[in-house]
């Protein structure tokens, strides 16, 4: 074995070790590794109340199947709206949350008999770190509701079954509405630290979130609804975050370069030893 | 005597958990259509804030469309006896009430206009819109009133249809409500009520419903006495007897459960109606010429039994039975009680106060 051939296989080495480094700061975007039902919580500023806010568009947004609800209300199986994208954000003091979806009339008013306005209701469990039963919660784990109706009402409920939507008496949460081409864009905005009946959204943890859509003109309301499964606002440092990642990737390629070493390095000696 | 006790004594289908059961006798023959029931119940219950669509006592024509529009046909209450299954309904659309119409009382009361007195739209339907048309052709065209509203039924498709149990029976006396701090508007109790009884409000975004004049019962009224209904008080020809299907004393219980001359409306929306109406007897059919022509009814008799159900037939005989005997100077507990202008008889009202 020469001066130059160890130089040569030790400048490989060095080589070998920077594309692991740098492959594993780049390799989770390339794999886009998010689980499907993760909600990932972006970071904007206080804009975000506006759902056209240039701050949206920063933050990625999740597509919610939606089909209808089971209940035993006249035609509940007959609804409308298929999907929702839903978009989560945070600043320093509160939590935001944008729901968008296709519906080509924007239906405000409530002022006939048959006239029902779209809406749109953001679900979250009372209790952070137990999962409700998905239709309004239960009796022994709660929901919170944020409630948007397009006749321009926002209340904030509290709910442990069907039927039982209750008003907080004083909503917390606030809402702002835009429906252009053919689209609702509705952001929910609240306080991300909460206490008593509420959700808390400031501690470090993933919250459960789920969807429910009405389309007014097809006289949806009530249980009458499309709504999705189960989702979670990613807010823990759970095993999705970026630092955990970085240093799994880092192990992950180091293991294979040390593998691929110790391999080059027994086929030299056996190679030198048969010269 | 108990409540239990009186249930066990009595075969009268009041609903489970309801202790008495407030009831309403009407008879057709008597109303003229003057529409004092249905003031007096708007001035006291719906003037405004959003009800002014709304009469939760209204008097249509029949045969005619009614109000709301063409109600009876626009689905609601259960499709058999068994109250199991809901028969699908409709909402009404703001035409088929009517909607509220301004009129140019101003320019003509104060401002010296010669225009006729009339509403600043073009209505094409409301309330009472087909007054006195009727059905048939001269000389033997035919009409009567039918006063109505909420039959606070034993089996209420409403209170049925309410995904939050917003709507109740009063357990005390059976009076349908809605409470109105459940209430979100869904109003899936408009659409299955057969009778279109409820009503949205569109101001408060709630639904409302005729409430039996509960606080005049409860003594609440004028001079803090027990009432009756406004809709019976105010009546000029007091074609209505107010008070409980289960006091076997009292008339009600007797025209409709003894004699079975007093009947609910549509049965086969299987409610179960707790309204009941005495039924028209008409004078029969003329000829041109003016001579009666016996045996054949003005009213049709399928139309009867399309309102009343088969058992109008049967009420009707016994109604013209009860005529004869006293036409020939017998006597009639029936007839008696039809023309009773006692008021202690025609409003029991108190009959259930020591229980």
């Amino acid at each position: 074995m020469t001066d130059s051939g160890h130089t040569r296989s030790w400048l490989g080495v060095t080589a070998l070790v920077v594309l692991a480094v740098v492959g594993a700061a780049v390799m989770p975007s390339l794999t886009s590794a998010r689980p499907a039902n993760e909600v990932p919580v972006g970071d904007v500023g206080a804009g975000a109340t506006d759902p056209t806010a240039e701050a949206w568009t920063t933050v990625p947004s999740v597509e919610m199947a939606l089909s209808s609800a089971p209940s035993g209300l006249p035609r509940a199986s007959n609804v409308s709206v298929e999907h929702a994208r839903v978009r989560a954000a945070t600043n320093d003091s509160h939590v935001f949350v944008r729901v968008s979806w296709a519906d080509a009339t924007a239906d405000r008013n409530t002022s006939a008999p048959r006239a029902f306005a779209d809406a749109v209701a953001v679900q979250l469990p009372e209790n952070e770190t137990a999962r409700p039963p998905i239709a309004m919660g239960g009796t022994g784990n709660r929901v919170n509701v944020w409630y948007w109706t397009g006749d321009g009402r926002t209340e904030e409920l509290l709910a442990g079954g069907a039927g039982t939507t209750t008003d907080f008496a004083e909503t917390s949460v606030s809402t702002d509405a835009v429906h252009e081409n053919g689209e609702w864009h509705v952001t929910f905005t609240r306080e991300a630290a909460a206490q008593g009946n509420r959700t808390d959204l400031a501690g470090e943890q993933d919250i459960d979130v789920s969807l429910a859509v009405w389309n007014g003109s097809y006289n949806e309301r009530a249980g009458r609804k499309a709504v999705s499964e189960w989702h979670y606002l990613a807010m823990g440092p759970g095993p999705q975050g970026p630092p955990y990642e970085t240093i799994l990737w880092t192990v992950a390629g180091l293991a294979i370069l040390f593998a691929t070493v110790v391999t080059i390095e027994g086929v030299r000696r056996t190679r030198g030893e048969a010269a | 005597m108990s409540t239990d006790d009186a249930q066990e004594d009595t075969h009268i289908d009041i609903a489970d958990g309801v202790d008495h059961q407030v009831a309403m006798v009407m008879d057709l023959n008597k109303c003229i259509g003057c529409q004092t029931c249905t003031v007096a119940c708007k001035t006291l219950w719906t003037e405004g804030g959003g009800r002014e669509h709304m009469y939760w006592n209204n008097v249509e024509t029949k045969p005619g469309k009614g109000y709301p529009k063409n109600w009876e046909e626009s689905g609601g209450g259960w499709k058999s006896g068994e109250h199991s299954e809901r028969q699908p309904g409709e909402i009404p659309s703001e035409e088929d009430y009517g909607g509220d119409w301004e009129f140019n009382h101003e320019e003509i009361m104060y401002d010296g206009s010669d225009e006729p007195l009339r509403p600043q739209a073009d209505p094409e339907w409301g309330p009472n819109w087909d007054e006195d048309e009727g059905a048939g052709e001269y000389p033997n065209s035919y009409y009567f009133y039918l006063p109505r509203i909420c039959n606070h039924c034993t089996h209420p498709s409403c209170v049925e249809a309410c995904p939050r149990k917003a709507l109740y029976k009063r357990e005390e006396d059976g009076i349908v409500l809605v409470d109105q701090e459940r209430c979100r508007g869904y109003r899936y109790c408009v659409e299955g009520c057969p009778y279109k009884k409820v009503y949205y409000n569109a101001v408060s975004k709630k639904s409302e419903k005729c409430i039996f004049c509960f606080p005049r019962l409860e003594g609440e009224g004028p001079d803090d006495t027990v009432h009756a209904t406004a809709c019976a008080e105010e009546c000029p020809p007091q074609l209505r007897l107010v008070g409980y299907l289960d006091d076997e004393d009292g008339p009600i219980y007797k025209l409709v459960e003894e004699y079975e001359v007093a009947l609910p409306l549509h049965p086969e929306f299987e409610t179960v109606p707790n309204v009941y109406y005495i039924p028209p007897y008409a004078p029969p059919q003329h000829s041109e010429d003016g001579e009666t022509v016996q045996g054949v009814d003005r009213i049709p008799n399928d139309y009867l039994e399309e309102l009343f159900g088969d058992r109008v037939n049967d009420a009707l005989d016994t109604i013209e039975k009860h005529r004869d005997r006293v036409r020939r100077g017998g006597e009639s507990e029936l007839m008696e009680m039809l023309q009773d202008k006692n008021p202690a008889q025609q409003y029991r009202l108190e009959v259930f106060d020591d229980d």
